[in-house]
């Protein structure tokens, strides 16, 4: 009784922390007397103008009975053309038309340019993951192998990524493999991601792996496993278990990471945003925004890696 | 693979020496034979090397010189597939080590189904008595985390014995269990000795060893200092550290 009457206090003083934060923004901005337009930001979210379609040629429009249909009939003897799915008619039964005029409009939307900017941190998101994994995974095998080759090299892999920053790695990607090996912006860009997670990714998983006590895989092999089923079957299940929070972790900043591609040209949620900045003049609201979409991708993916922790806590 | 051999020793252990990386010697010069359907235990002081002694039986650790057959197959040739020489050894842990992610039948199944390559069914039935064997049959579907000590210990042993060996081997198996459940699990090593398996057992349990032993070993220090029946070995102290080491636990 007494633990729930002092929680609710304490949840009281967090409404009121988090109620002034936003006040003293209000306040903030009103002090630099800046005029909040959310409004400006929403075409470069979705592009909500109607589409028109225009008359190919000369000639009469005919509408059905019911309204549902136009049909156009040339003047020159070219094929009918009919205009069905519509939502706005914009001529009348029997109107005569000339090429260039709008015979119906439609209501549509397009992604703005915001909104591509999100599909492509995601879609370099995705495929640096995956190439990060594969790779991460080998990496770490190869980190825990007893071939000193493997373990070496690995090592210096992991070493050379990690003791250099990101931006370099992405410059060196571009500038000079990507030039050599003739790559193009986004897949330099993945390379140069995928390259960079791998290396936090083996670590990841080096350490889960030896997180798993010794007599796992001594009873596995005492069983005639051979290494690789050992592996397969008993060590990797359960050190993906143990590894899932920290890579949920990793992949969380591979994705605010992947923001570093901009500076090369890759139009992704963080180049999208400084290109809409210049022509709105609404530099918080663009800025909040692309704030928001990467908080909305990152607060995805790790709800959908608790729903899998949960799903696989089932065994213990 | 020899397979039609049919002579009765089932481990030849000649003049092994095993040195760790960190330069500790923990077995010297130990030579031992097991035959056919022998029990034979092993009892020692801590740190004398009697796990090390048992897991070079299955490679788990390679030795530095000497020799060693399994059922008439040299260990250390270069023809011999360790792999397949350990399906034909059993080993049961003292920490059991069962795999914590698969239920008690995944268990017991999982390496006749990717090792041996046996038909679902079959490997399913034969876990399924085994199980009933080790008196679990109503666990099948557990995880090991569901079990008491006891009875993951005689899950580690159907989950040896699904493997069909010709040996097996005991590193203790009663040692991290409560009092209470000792006896179950001596009770299934009992059955299994009457049943006619080769076991090399390593154990404190002198009860255990003077009930079913055939043969009983005494290590000091790496070194094997006494091999013989537990008649001898109990009543009749061969060795003077035997005597003194008896007088301690006894
Ligand atoms: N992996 C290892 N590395 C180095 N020394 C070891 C290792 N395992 C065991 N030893 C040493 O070898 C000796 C024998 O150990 P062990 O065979 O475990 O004895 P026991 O099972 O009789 O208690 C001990 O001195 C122990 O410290
Ligand atoms: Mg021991």
């Amino acid at each position: 009784m007494e633990k729930t009457s002092s929680n609710l206090l304490w949840h009281g003083v967090l409404l009121a922390v988090l109620l002034s934060f936003g006040y003293s923004i209000v306040l903030a901005s009103q002090s630099i007397e800046y005029n909040w337009r959310w409004e400006r930001v929403v075409p470069y979210l979705v592009n909500m103008e109607p589409k028109s379609a225009v008359a190919p040629f000369d000639g009469v429009a005919k509408v059905s009975a019911d309204g549902l249909s136009v049909v156009v009939t040339s003047d020159n003897g070219e094929p009918d053309r009919a205009y069905q799915e519509f939502s706005h008619l914009i001529v009348g039964d029997g109107d005569l038309v000339f090429e260039g005029d709008v015979i119906v409009t439609r209501e549509d939307w397009r992604m703005g340019p915001i909104m591509n900017g999100l599909v492509v941190t995601l879609k370099i998101s995705i495929v640096s993951l995956f190439f990060a994994v594969i790779i991460g995974l080998f990496v770490g095998l190869a980190r825990i192998s007893s071939n000193p080759l493997l373990k070496h090299l690995s090592l210096l892999y992991v070493e050379i990524v990690r003791g250099t920053p990101l931006l370099v790695q992405i410059f060196i990607f571009y500038f000079f493999i990507g030039t050599v090996l003739g790559l193009d912006r986004f897949t330099a860009g993945a390379a140069a991601l995928s390259i960079f997670a791998a290396a936090y990714v083996a670590e990841i998983i080096r350490s889960g792996i030896q997180s798993i006590p010794a007599g796992q895989m001594e009873a596995a092999r005492s069983l005639g496993m051979n290494y690789s089923k050992a592996m397969i079957h008993i060590i990797l299940p359960q050190a993906f278990k143990r590894t899932l929070p920290p890579m949920a972790g990793q992949f969380i900043n591979l994705i605010k990471d992947s923001s570093l591609v901009s500076v090369i040209s890759i139009t992704d949620l963080t180049k999208a945003g400084r290109e809409v900045v210049s022509g709105t003049f609404a530099p918080f609201e663009v800025w909040f925004t692309v704030a928001l979409l990467y908080l909305v991708l990152t607060g995805t993916l790790s709800w959908m890696v608790k729903l899998l922790e949960k799903r696989l806590a089932t065994s213990d | 693979m020899i397979k039609e051999y049919q002579g009765n020793d089932m481990i030849v252990a000649t003049q092994i020496d095993k040195f760790y990386g960190n330069g500790c010697h923990a077995l010297k010069a130990v030579s031992a034979i097991v035959h056919r359907a022998e029990v034979v235990v092993v009892i020692g002081p801590s740190g004398s090397g009697k796990s090390t002694f048992l897991r070079t039986l299955n490679q788990l650790e390679t030795i530095s010189s000497g020799s060693i057959s399994i059922d008439g197959t040299d260990m250390y040739d270069k023809d011999t597939d360790i792999n397949k020489l350990r399906e034909e050894v059993g080993m049961v842990f003292q920490g059991f080590n069962l795999f914590p992610h698969m239920s008690v039948l995944e268990n017991v199944m999982l390496a006749p189904l990717k090792v041996s390559k046996r038909n679902r069914q079959e490997v399913e039935s034969h876990a399924r008595q085994l199980l009933c064997k080790v008196g679990l049959e109503t666990r099948i579907d557990n995880y090991p985390s569901q079990l008491s000590g006891g009875q993951m210990q005689r899950v580690a042993i159907a989950r040896a014995l699904a493997m069909k060996p010709n040996i097996m081997l005991f590193d203790e198996p009663t040692s991290a269990l409560d009092p209470e459940m000792v006896g179950e699990v001596l009770d299934v090593m009992k059955g299994l000795a009457e049943d006619g398996m080769t076991m090399v057992v390593v154990t404190h349990e002198m009860g255990f060893a003077r009930e079913v032993a055939d043969r009983v070993l005494f290590m000091e220090e790496g070194q094997l200092l006494v091999d013989d029946t537990p008649t001898t070995f109990f009543d009749n102290p061969p060795h003077s550290r035997l005597a003194e080491f008896l007088s301690q636990v006894l």
